[in-house]
């Protein structure tokens, strides 16, 4: 399956990432460093105290010592670095564990989308021009213009607020321990999916109705399968190619706007520890966690072109 | 003996002649979903417009009633957490909207059109350069950058839109790259080069007008992208400053007080959601009209 | 054709409502009046703390959690009176009134078993002055202490080095052990709040163990096993930003013995979301740890939500809020503005304008609905403490658009005040409302448009202590009822304006000199002599008062013991969780 070609292309997209990722946390990390201010917040340091800080945080080097030490960090011992804020927290298994948050509720979101985008698209494309069709069709382009925060609201005002004798409160809480605990998580993965099931919903119809007139369906038809069948083996499959071309940004844009939806509900990942630092001007948080991010975006889009080798025999690089 | 000239009303037997403009004109208005969302926008603009001149109330004005009040006669829509008019507040806000969403995508086409049309066209190592560089913005998470270009900028309304054209210039840029692609092939630049037309009447002259109808497409589509993006950051609080409300800024206030006053966050967005949907049905409606291959 | 069957979408549906249903609901009843058997406490706070190294906490977010591991010689009880703690009885006082003579108890030890002894005293309270917390100037009336707290190595490994060798630079000399379970301390001079300062709980007097620290010296607070102090209760976990446990120390030396065995606390973001888990069931009270501010929308509707309005507490706690101006700026401090003590009558009169064209009425009626704040009207020591000046007497408390405006206009006008911003800490969901409020009447009534910066709360603790920010909120939450901890620790040299510890940066001759006579004097004697000060600080227009507040507590009903006095909460050994 991973010919020669594929394997340089791998190759190659990797250079991409790597380059990417260490010129856009450079800028950032240049921008940062040249505010206003004492990055260290120090207020009652004096004297040899305060050098001595500076010292092991590395700041009185130049800056491109200092982001050459950081670079070097990350790639030999994936060292994000040490908090300016909480001094002695080290960044990475931080990162790393709200990693874990952040995935938890990306994964369970990207289901959302994913199924119920394919189930919706399906039906809609099966039961065409029918009022179902309608419905769901107007649904999702409703689906993908309301930000993230505003079905999140809505589902609190709904399930939380108004239905609250049936469902005992809202939902934006945070206890302890989050890890599957699906209770809590469906809210915050439905709202940051459902945009995203809208669009995977209208592509899937679209190319369905495209693959449903084919020859090849008809012969199927005309041997006498079940519709279910013809539907779900020959029909879907082929189907689904288009919906991978938008994989890559659909992934991205769950990533991202996990950083509006974590924020919302305080949920404990990535993206409110972001946000979290940028209020506290802890910057060696930010570019730490931005490093992260932006090698994930790559990742990420690197991931959905060789599922496009596996779905798609044709494909070649 | 001489016949006698018969004047007969001649029918044409091929189809009238239009232009691709003037029939996209003539589908797009069938497109009742396409009409109301221009419609919808109109008055949008309509109201953005009143605002700068006339709001029910001061729309920073503290305590012109009771703090958390509910949509009454006096205030159609409420008040906020600091007694202030939702409604004056959704008005300017509409402002920031749209000022956001065209002021974006204006810069998107200044950057992107040239860029692509310079890619697509001559190819070789710009293109490969372009491309690249194409590449490697996209690797990055948009919204991550704009945030920490707003913090580094300052949050202002002109930082927010520098930092959304940052990050999303190439779709525009690829789209445009992919019409010059196709469209250099064709007779009508063959000849034109033939002719020796010059490189920017080349670009500007034949191939941009060309490419306009997917281009216009992109815009339009683009703007409920640029006001969702502003929305996201003024949630997140790096979006305009207050006393400037923004719809995200308010949906963000709202939030907080939902269980007390849920009008808080209804009205921003409702506002939110029925602007971003018209424009994504007026840029389908215009991605249909535009197409000349679902000819219907 | 066979339809297609709508199993999927009913299978779809009944599963989201089958998980809408498997959410629990909170529990709730009432306490029953036997104990719970899972004695652990649960509840929110909104924000992580800066530190609980007694030698440099310096805020109630801080100290309301750091009091159930540390203890001092002596500590306040619920009723506010000075009590004995790691001391077996009150001190003997020489007739003269300088030497303050301790005996230890002999049954105190570390979490981790160390024994106490009158060389911890010495060690911790050395450590403390020598280091220049926010509360050093507590330990200011012992002898010496001049001297070590000009010392130059204030932390790290340089000053436990000084510390392990007793180097006279860091040794305060009126402290003296003749026996482990003795500690004499010899004041400079006569000072009537030494014991309340010493007592105050989770700062500067507090004793710390030696060997932890020192294998750590800055940072041995923040790890589980080495945040060792003599309390009930000792840290057993921590996850920056999340969260952080405490349990039980057996056979703890102290009483009451702790009932409740675990107290969880968590670290969220926003007040609403801890009010709803609160709600759910998820924490057992709110407003502790220094968070006692709920968004007034949540109180309004638990006000007139029946069966949880008794669970409310709107508690006055002796806090004060204000807006401090930068009045310095020097080499270290960064911030300079148009507000300078050294700008003149310029600047004064600017200032002036700025404080007299809030209306401090509305803000309390529109932002506090009259509930959780009142206006400050009689200067920054809140109503009902000692030195309070009385109502009205606060000229700066005044309202007047029209002077304001006219100040301002003889004085530079707008452009002398533009690009101005006022910097606050959102973590208190009131102060972003009074930030949005202020800032539209220095627009209304000045026409001055004033930019808003939120920054995180510990981070913001730092930057206004070190002079960052030319207009910011600032507060004061007494520690106990006397004037000297307002103005020994807000102005002047002994917190160490202007360049340290220190919002606005004021310090001049004439204030230093009348602190340090009414420090020396008895209460009563002392009180015009602070009433000068408060005067001193109106005429010098160092500040815009806006509000006394109040705090906001919910407590479960099966709780016992937990509460609050205006000061601070009640400790954790005293709680019981009944069950329910």
């Amino acid at each position: 399956m991973f010919t020669k070609g594929t394997l340089i292309y791998i190759a190659q997209r990797l250079v991409l990432i790597g380059f990417t990722v260490v010129a856009v946390s450079s800028v950032v990390f240049v921008g940062i460093h040249r505010l206003p201010g004492d990055a260290l917040l120090s207020e009652r340091l004096r004297g040899q105290a305060y050098q001595l800080l500076v010292h092991h945080y590395g700041l009185d080097q130049p800056l491109i010592v200092q982001y050459w030490n950081f670079a070097v960090g990350v790639i030999t011992r994936g060292d994000l670095g040490e908090s300016l804020v909480n001094r002695g927290l080290k960044i990475t298994p931080l990162v790393l564990h709200e990693l874990g948050v952040s995935a938890e509720v990306g994964g369970l979101a990207l289901v959302f989308t994913i199924g119920l985008g394919l189930v919706l698209g399906v039906f809609a494309a099966v039961r065409q021009n029918t009022w179902l069709d309608y419905v769901l069709t107007t649904t999702s382009v409703v689906g993908y213009s309301m930000p993230n925060f505003v079905i999140a609201a809505f589902l609190i005002l709904v399930f939380g607020v108004w239905l609250q004798n049936v469902t005992g409160g809202t939902f934006f809480y945070q206890l302890g321990g989050w890890r599957g605990d699906f209770g809590q998580l469906w809210l915050p993965a439905f709202a940051l999916g459902f945009p995203y099931a809208s669009i995977v919903a209208r592509l899937t119809r679209a190319s369905m109705l495209e693959v449903i007139r084919q020859d090849y369906i008809r012969t199927a038809r005309a041997k006498g399968l079940r519709e279910r069948v013809i539907i779900v083996r020959h029909a879907l499959r082929n189907a689904l190619i288009p919906v991978i071309t938008i994989l890559a940004p659909l992934v991205i844009g769950i990533i991202t706007g996990s950083v509006v939806i974590e924020n919302f509900f305080g949920i404990p990942g990535l993206g409110k520890e972001f946000a979290q630092s940028i209020l506290n001007r802890d910057y060696a948080i930010v570019i730490g966690v931005f490093t992260m991010y932006a090698a994930m975006v790559g990742l990420a889009n690197l991931l959905v072109d060789l599922a496009y080798v596996v779905i798609d025999p044709r494909i070649r690089y | 003996m001489a016949t006698a000239a018969v004047v007969v009303d001649a029918q044409p037997i091929a189809p009238e002649q239009v232009s691709l403009w003037s029939d996209a004109w003539r589908r797009l208005r069938r497109n009742r979903l396409a009409l109301v969302a221009t419609i919808f926008l109109t008055f949008l603009v309509v109201v953005a417009l009143v605002s700068l001149v006339w709001t029910p109330y001061r729309m920073s004005e503290i305590g012109v009633t009771q703090t958390y009040a509910p949509p009454s006669s006096a205030h159609l829509l409420g008040a906020d957490e600091l007694g202030r008019d939702l409604l004056s507040r959704l008005m300017v806000g509409a402002q920031v909207s749209l000022v956001v969403g065209v002021g974006t995508q204006l810069l998107v086409l200044a950057v992107g059109v040239p860029i692509g049309l310079l890619a697509g066209y001559y190819r070789g190592w710009l293109d490969s350069v372009v491309s690249f560089i194409i590449n490697v913005f996209y690797g990055i998470p948009d919204i991550l950058v704009a945030m920490i270009m707003v913090f580094l900028l300052g949050p202002s309304l002109r930082n927010i839109i520098i930092a959304i054209v940052v990050t999303r210039w190439m779709d525009m840029a690829r789209l445009v790259r992919g019409q010059a692609f196709s469209l250099r092939e064709r007779e009508f630049i063959e000849a034109a080069r033939a002719a020796g037309a010059r490189p920017l009447k080349m670009l500007f002259g034949h191939l941009f007008p060309n490419a306009l109808g997917p281009i216009i497409v992109q815009a339009t589509l683009g703007i409920p992208a640029a006001i969702l993006f502003e929305a996201f950051l003024s949630f997140l609080g790096v979006g305009v400053q207050p006393p400037t409300p923004s719809w995200g800024s308010m949906a963000n206030e709202g939030v907080a007080a939902i269980q007390y006053a849920p009008h808080m966050v209804i009205a921003p967005s409702i506002a939110l959601s029925l602007t971003l949907m018209a424009f994504n049905f007026l840029g389908d409606g215009l991605r249909d009209a535009l197409d000349p291959r679902s000819r219907r | 054709m066979a339809p297609i069957s709508f199993s999927f979408l009913k299978v779809l549906g009944l599963g989201a409502v089958a998980s809408l249903v498997l959410v629990a609901c909170g529990g709730g009843g009432g306490g029953g009046s036997t104990l719970a058997a899972d004695q652990t406490l649960k509840f929110p706070i909104l924000g992580d703390f800066g530190t609980l190294d007694p030698a440099q906490l310096n805020a109630e977010s801080d100290s309301e959690i750091a009091q159930n591991v540390f203890n001092g010689l002596v500590k306040f009880d619920n009723d506010l009176n000075i009590v004995p703690d790691i001391a077996s009885a009150m001190p003997t006082v020489s007739s003269d009134g300088l030497t303050y003579t301790f005996k230890l108890r002999n049954d105190v030890t570390f979490s981790n078993g160390d024994k106490v002894t009158s060389a911890d005293v010495l060690y911790s309270w050395n450590r403390a002055a020598a280091e220049q917390g926010a509360y050093a100037g507590n330990l200011a009336a012992i002898n010496g202490y001049a001297k070590v707290s000009a010392n130059t190595v204030t932390s790290g490994a340089p000053l436990e080095a000084l510390l392990e060798k007793n180097d006279p630079s860091v040794t305060l000399s009126g402290l003296s052990a003749p026996d482990p379970q003795t500690v004499v301390v010899k004041l400079s001079s006569q000072a009537g709040w030494f014991l309340s300062a010493i007592a105050l709980e989770a700062t500067t007097g507090m004793l710390v163990d030696k060997n932890v620290v020192k294998t750590d010296f800055d940072n041995w607070w923040t790890k589980p096993e080495t945040m060792v102090g003599t309390g009930a209760y000792k840290m057993t976990a921590y996850v920056p930003k999340q969260s952080v446990e405490f349990t039980a120390v057996d056979n703890w030396w102290g009483s009451p013995k702790p009932t409740v065995k675990k107290v969880h606390v968590d670290i969220l973001g926003n007040a609403a979301s801890a009010i709803q888990a609160y709600e759910q069931g998820s924490y057992d009270l709110y407003g502790y740890g220094g968070y006692s501010n709920a968004p007034v929308d949540q109180i309004l509707r638990i006000q007139g939500t029946a069966n949880e309005k008794s669970q409310l507490l709107i508690h006055p706690k002796v806090r004060t809020t204000w807006i401090q101006f930068n009045l310095v700026h020097d080499a270290k401090r960064a911030a300079a503005g148009p507000f300078l003590l050294s700008g003149g009558d310029k600047a004064k009169n600017l200032r002036l304008a700025f404080a007299l064209a809030i209306d401090k009425t509305k803000l309390a009626t529109v932002v506090c609905h009259d509930i959780v704040c009142a206006p400050a009207t009689g200067g920054l020591i809140t109503k009902g403490l000692i030195g309070y000046a009385g109502d009205n007497t606060d000229p700066l408390a005044k309202f007047d658009a029209a002077q304001a405006k006219q100040l301002l206009d003889q004085n530079g006008g707008a452009a002398a005040v533009a690009g101005l911003s006022y910097t606050y800490d959102p973590n208190n969901p009131l102060n972003g409302s009074v930030a949005q409020f202020v800032q539209d009447q220095w627009q209304t009534n000045l026409g001055v448009h004033v930019d808003l910066t939120p920054v995180d709360h510990s981070a913001f603790i730092k930057g206004y202590l070190s002079g960052k920010y030319v207009l910011a909120r600032n507060g004061w939450q007494a520690d106990y009822n006397h004037p000297q901890d307002w103005y020994d620790n807000l102005w002047g040299s002994i917190p160490g304006c202007p360049d340290a510890n220190c919002g606005s940066g004021y310090d001049t001759q004439a204030y230093d000199q009348l602190t340090a006579k009414a420090d020396a004097e008895p209460l009563a004697q002392a009180i015009p002599d602070y009433q000068k000060l408060g005067k001193m600080l109106q005429d010098d227009v160092t500040y815009i008062p806006l509000y006394y507040s109040q705090g906001a507590f919910l407590f479960k009903p099966y709780l016992k013991g937990a509460g609050t006095n205006n000061f601070f909460d009640y400790y954790w050994d005293q709680i019981q969780i009944l069950s329910h």
